[in-house]
C-alpha cells in the first residue's frame, strides 16, 4: 500500500441517505473501501441520521463520522459541498469515494473542484499495484475499459458504479466508533431551496401500476375524438393508454404507449377501443385479466385475445357505455 | 485499418489483417470493426448456401474451431412451379450443384467469425453505424459514427452522446448491399462511370419449425415459375437444417413492371403453393426477415479503389446471381482487400493508385474466374424466364460470350410502369391466416426488430408532397408494397388527401426502398446504432 498509514483513515466513504434511512448501495461503496486496504472511514450527512449511523457502525471499518447540522435536513448540493469539504479538510482523507447515484452526479463534481482535486467518475474497479491505486472505467458503452491513476496531491474524489461492487461483500462484524464532527453549514449560503419531493402528476401515472386502463387505436381516426375516450376513462376510473399510431402521430404521449415498443401491462380490465390487435400491440397488454375490445372488424386479432368482444363502431359503442356507466 | 460493416466481407478482411501480417519488426496493424447491429451478426440474413472456398482460403482449420457450418447439402431438387403442380428439372444445371456445400444459418456463421476476429486482437464496435465518411481534399480518412440520443424533433435529449470521428490510413467499406457509405462514394466519385447499373432482387425468409420428416437435412429445393408470370425476375427456395428447422424463402428481382407487385405477396402465395404448404403444414413460423441482394454480376461492379478506401462484399456486389450465392465473394473479396491494404500500409502510400492492386487481386483470383463467366446471364432474364434459361444454359458453353458484351441492362426502379386504368394486374390479397400466411406486421415481429420510437425517422424522403400526388396517380404509391415491413403508408390526411407515414421503427433495414422508389427520393441512413432486426438462426 503506498498510502501513507497513520492514525488518520486514509479512505473516506461517503454514506448516501435520505429521511434518515441509508441508501443500501453506501454498503458497496463501503466494500470497494475496504477491498482497497487500509483505515475506512466512513461520513453520513443529514438531521436525524443516528439510525443510519448506527447501521453503519456494523460496518468493519475504523469510525463512523456524523455530520448533523439543520441546514442539512434536506439535501441540497451547496449544503452538501459545504458539509463534506469542511469535512475533507479536517480528516484530510488521501482518497473519498461515493456511490455514483444521482445525488452523487449532482454534487460530487463540484465537491471535487471545491478540494482542489479531480473526481473520477462511474468506476467499475479499483486494483492497487506497485506503482499505486488505478481506478477502471468503462468506455465507449463498455468496450473498452480505461485504467486511470489519479496523480498529484489528494484527495482524489472517485465514484464507484452500481453494482460494481457487492453489497453483501462489506466486511461486519466490527463495532465501529461513531465521532460526531462539528461542521457549521450557513445556511444563508444555500442558493437551492427544496421543494417537497417531487410526485408524478395524475396524469402520468405509471401506467403498469394501473388497475384499469382504457387504450385507443387507429379506430378513434383522428385527435378530435380523443375526448370520448377519456369520459370512459373517467367514467371506469381507468388510465388513457394507446397503440402505437396514436402515440406515434403525437396524440398521446409516448408513455402512454403499450405494447413491444412501449410499455407492459397486466391491469384487471382492459377495454381496446379501434385497436385491430397486430402482435406489438398484443404482447404488451395480453396478461390483462379481463380484456373488452370493440372493433368494427369482426375479424381483427383482438378479438382473439378478448374475454368480451363488442363487434361495432366505436363512436357508437363508447357514449353508450358512458351512458350505462352514468346509470 | 477501419472496416464499416461486420457481415462475412467486413469479418474476412479484418481476420486477414489481422492473421496475415506478421512480418519482420512490423506489428499488427490496428483494425477496428464498425456494426450497426447492437451485436455481432443480428443483422445478418441468407438463404443460406454456402461453398466453404473462401473459408478455407480464410482460415483452412475453420473445422477444429467450430465453425457452425455442419449440414452439407444431401440432395438438390428444381421445381418449375404453375399454380396446382411442380414439373422437376429433369437434371439439375451445373451452377446449382451444391455437391460439397453447406446449409447454414449465415447470422450464426458470423457471429462465430467474429468471436474468432476478436480473439485475433481486432475491435469490434457492436452498435455503432458509420454515418458518413470523412475526406480531406478528396481522400477518404475515416468515418464519423452516428449521433446517438436525438429525440424525433432532433433536439438533443439527456442520452445524447456525439458522434466520433474514427480516422484511419485504410477504410474498407463493407456496408452491404446499398450501403449508405459506399452509396455516396459511388456518388462522389462516379465510380459506376461505364458500368451496368446495379439490378437487385429482395429476398424475404421465414424459418419454421416443421415436424420431423418432412425433409431431410441438408435438401435444397428450388423453384421457378409461379407465383412470379414468365416476364418476372426471382424464385423460391427450401433448405432443411436438422431438427426439424427449416428455411423457406423467395426471392423477387427488383425490375418488376407491375407497380401492383408487392414480393412480401408474392412469399405468401408461394408457401400456399400445395409443394410449400405440404413441408410446412403442422408447422411454426419462428423467425422472419428480408434483405436486399445485388444480382448485377461483374458488370455491375464499381470501381472499387479510391485514395483511403476500399468496397468489398454485397456494397461492391461480389455475388454470383446464377449459383445463387455470394458469402464466399464476399470472403474473397475481403481477403483480397485485405491483402491489398496491407501491401499499402507496408508501402506507406494508400492512394488510389496503390490500392489498385485490390482491383488486380479481384482480376486475377477466385471472384473473375467465377462471375465473368456468367457476366450477362442476369441481364438476359430482364427479357423473361425464358430467354434467361436458354442464355445461361448457352453461357455454360460460351463462356459467357455475346454478340453485345455487356449485355445492356437497366435499373431496376426504371422499369417500373405507371399504373394502367383502375388496377394493377396484380392478383388480390393473400388471404392471411396467421398459420401459414402472415400480415407483414406480424412477420415484423418476428424479426425481433426494435428501434428506439423517440429518434429521427431514418428513412428520408425529400418531397412527401410526390406521394401524395404524383406518386399517387402514376405508380400508386408502390412503397407500400414493395416494403416487405410496413413501413411505408398512406393514411387519411387531416382535411381530405392522403400522406405518408413513415413506421420507420419496423424496417428491417433491407434497402429495398432506397432501391425501388421510382422517383429515387427515398434514403435509407443508419438509424441510432443498436437498432434493427434482432435475426437469430436465419
Amino acid at each position: 500500500m503506498p498510502m501513507p498509514s497513520s492514525d488518520r483513515a486514509p479512505v473516506l466513504v461517503i454514506a448516501e441517505q435520505r429521511a434518515g434511512n441509508l441508501n443500501p448501495v453506501t454498503w458497496e461503496t463501503v466494500a470497494a473501501a475496504q477491498a482497497l486496504g487500509g483505515a475506512v472511514a466512513v461520513a453520513v450527512a443529514g438531521t436525524g441520521i443516528a439510525g443510519a449511523a448506527a447501521e453503519l457502525a456494523a460496518a468493519d471499518v475504523a469510525e463512523v463520522l456524523v455530520l448533523e447540522d439543520p441546514a442539512l435536513e434536506s439535501y441540497t448540493p451547496d449544503g452538501h459541498i459545504a458539509a463534506l469539504a469542511s469535512l475533507v479538510e479536517q480528516e484530510r482523507p488521501g482518497l473519498v469515494l461515493f456511490p455514483h447515484t444521482y445525488q452523487t452526479r449532482d454534487y460530487a463534481p463540484a465537491l471535487a473542484n471545491r478540494l482542489g482535486g479531480v473526481l473520477i467518475p462511474d468506476c467499475v474497479g479499483a486494483e492497487v499495484r506497485d506503482a499505486g491505486l488505478v481506478l477502471l472505467r468503462p468506455m465507449f458503452q463498455g468496450k473498452f475499459v480505461a485504467e486511470v491513476a489519479p496523480a498529484g496531491p489528494g484527495p482524489h474524489c472517485i465514484s464507484f458504479q452500481i453494482g460494481a461492487w457487492r453489497a453483501d461483500a462489506a466486511a461486519r462484524g466490527g463495532a465501529a466508533a461513531t465521532r460526531t464532527v462539528p461542521v457549521s453549514v450557513d445556511g444563508s449560503t444555500i442558493r437551492q431551496r427544496p421543494e417537497a419531493p417531487f410526485q408524478e402528476a395524475k396524469q402520468a401515472v405509471d401506467l403498469t401500476q394501473a388497475e384499469r386502463i382504457v387504450a385507443v387505436g387507429r379506430g378513434i381516426k383522428g385527435q378530435e375524438h380523443l375526448p370520448l375516450v377519456q369520459e370512459l376513462a373517467r367514467a371506469l376510473g381507468a388510465e388513457v393508454a394507446a397503440s402505437r399510431p396514436i402515440c406515434d402521430s403525437g396524440w398521446l404521449p409516448m408513455d402512454r404507449q403499450i405494447g413491444s415498443s412501449g410499455q407492459t401491462v397486466s391491469p384487471k380490465l382492459y377495454v381496446a377501443l379501434g385497436i385491430s390487435g397486430a402482435i406489438q400491440h398484443l404482447v404488451g397488454m395480453k396478461g390483462s385479466r379481463t380484456i373488452v375490445a370493440v372493433n368494427k372488424d369482426a375479424d381483427a386479432p383482438i378479438f382473439e385475445v378478448a374475454d368480451y368482444g363488442i363487434v361495432g363502431d366505436l363512436f357508437e359503442v363508447v357514449p353508450a357505455l358512458v351512458a350505462a356507466l352514468g346509470e | 485499418m477501419l472496416i464499416v460493416g461486420g457481415g462475412p466481407a467486413g469479418l474476412a478482411a479484418a481476420y486477414r489483417l489481422a492473421t496475415r501480417h506478421r512480418g519482420p519488426g512490423g506489428d499488427p496493424p490496428v483494425v477496428a470493426v464498425l456494426e450497426k447491429s447492437r451485436e455481432a451478426g443480428a443483422h445478418m440474413l441468407s438463404g443460406a448456401v454456402l461453398d466453404p472456398s473462401a473459408l478455407t482460403d480464410l482460415m483452412p482449420d475453420w473445422r477444429s474451431r467450430g465453425a457452425p457450418v455442419e449440414v452439407p447439402v444431401t440432395e438438390d431438387r428444381i421445381y418449375f412451379l404453375t399454380e396446382r403442380r411442380r414439373i422437376p428439372f429433369p437434371v439439375t444445371p451445373p451452377p446449382l450443384r451444391n455437391h460439397g456445400n453447406y446449409v447454414i444459418s449465415l447470422n450464426r456463421l458470423v457471429r462465430w467469425l467474429a468471436g474468432q476476429v476478436e480473439a485475433a486482437g481486432v475491435d469490434i464496435f457492436a452498435g455503432f453505424a458509420g454515418a458518413e465518411l470523412l475526406y480531406e481534399g478528396d481522400r477518404v480518412v475515416g468515418v464519423r459514427t452516428g449521433d446517438r440520443g436525438i429525440d424525433r424533433e432532433g433536439n438533443r435529449k439527456a442520452t445524447f452522446e456525439p458522434g466520433v470521428d474514427i480516422r484511419a490510413q485504410v477504410t474498407v467499406l463493407a456496408d452491404g448491399v446499398r450501403g449508405n457509405l459506399t452509396k455516396s462514394l459511388v456518388e462522389r466519385f462516379r465510380l459506376d462511370g461505364g458500368r451496368l447499373p446495379q439490378v437487385y432482387a429482395v429476398g424475404i425468409k421465414e424459418l419454421w419449425d416443421v415436424p420431423a420428416g418432412r425433409l431431410p437435412a441438408g435438401a435444397v429445393i428450388h423453384t421457378l415459375g409461379y407465383p412470379l408470370p414468365h416476364e418476372q425476375f426471382g424464385g423460391g427456395f427450401l433448405y432443411a437444417l436438422p431438427d426439424g428447422a427449416l428455411s423457406v424463402g423467395f426471392v423477387a428481382g427488383l425490375d418488376y413492371r407491375d407497380p401492383g407487385f408487392d414480393p412480401h405477396s408474392a412469399f405468401q402465395r408461394f408457401k400456399r403453393h400445395p409443394l410449400v404448404a405440404g413441408l410446412l403444414a403442422g408447422g411454426e413460423m419462428v423467425r422472419y426477415g428480408a434483405k436486399a441482394l445485388p444480382e448485377g454480376g461483374w458488370h455491375a461492379i464499381p470501381r472499387c479503389h479510391v485514395d483511403g478506401a476500399l468496397i468489398v462484399g454485397d456494397a461492391a456486389g461480389f455475388l454470383n446471381s446464377m449459383r445463387l450465392k455470394g458469402i464466399h465473394l464476399a470472403m474473397q473479396s475481403g481477403i483480397a482487400a485485405a491483402d491489398a491494404a496491407l501491401d499499402a500500409l507496408e508501402a506507406w502510400d494508400t492512394s488510389a493508385e496503390r490500392l489498385a492492386r485490390y482491383a488486380a487481386l479481384v482480376e486475377s483470383g477466385p471472384i473473375r474466374r467465377e462471375l465473368h463467366p456468367v457476366r450477362n446471364v442476369h441481364q438476359a432474364f430482364a427479357g423473361g424466364l425464358l430467354p434467361g434459361l436458354l442464355y445461361s444454359g448457352l453461357s455454360l458453353v460460351t463462356g459467357g460470350w455475346w454478340i453485345r458484351d455487356p449485355m445492356p441492362a437497366h435499373p431496376g426502379h426504371q422499369r417500373m410502369q405507371h399504373v394502367r386504368g383502375e388496377r394493377s394486374a396484380a392478383p388480390d390479397a393473400v388471404p392471411v391466416d396467421r398459420r401459414l400466411t402472415f400480415d407483414k406486421l406480424t412477420n415484423v415481429h418476428y424479426s425481433g426488430t426494435r428501434h428506439d420510437e423517440d429518434q429521427p425517422s431514418h428513412l428520408l424522403v425529400q418531397d412527401t408532397d410526390v406521394c401524395r400526388t404524383r406518386c399517387r396517380e402514376e405508380y400508386g404509391n408502390p412503397c407500400t408494397r414493395f416494403c416487405p415491413a410496413a413501413v411505408y403508408e398512406m393514411v387519411d390526411a387531416r382535411g381530405g388527401g392522403k400522406r405518408l407515414q413513415i413506421n420507420a421503427s419496423n424496417c428491417v433495414h433491407c434497402k429495398t426502398c432506397d432501391i425501388m422508389d421510382p422517383y429515387q427520393i427515398i434514403d435509407w441512413v443508419p438509424p441510432e446504432g443498436g437498432g434493427g432486426p434482432r435475426y437469430e438462426g436465419m
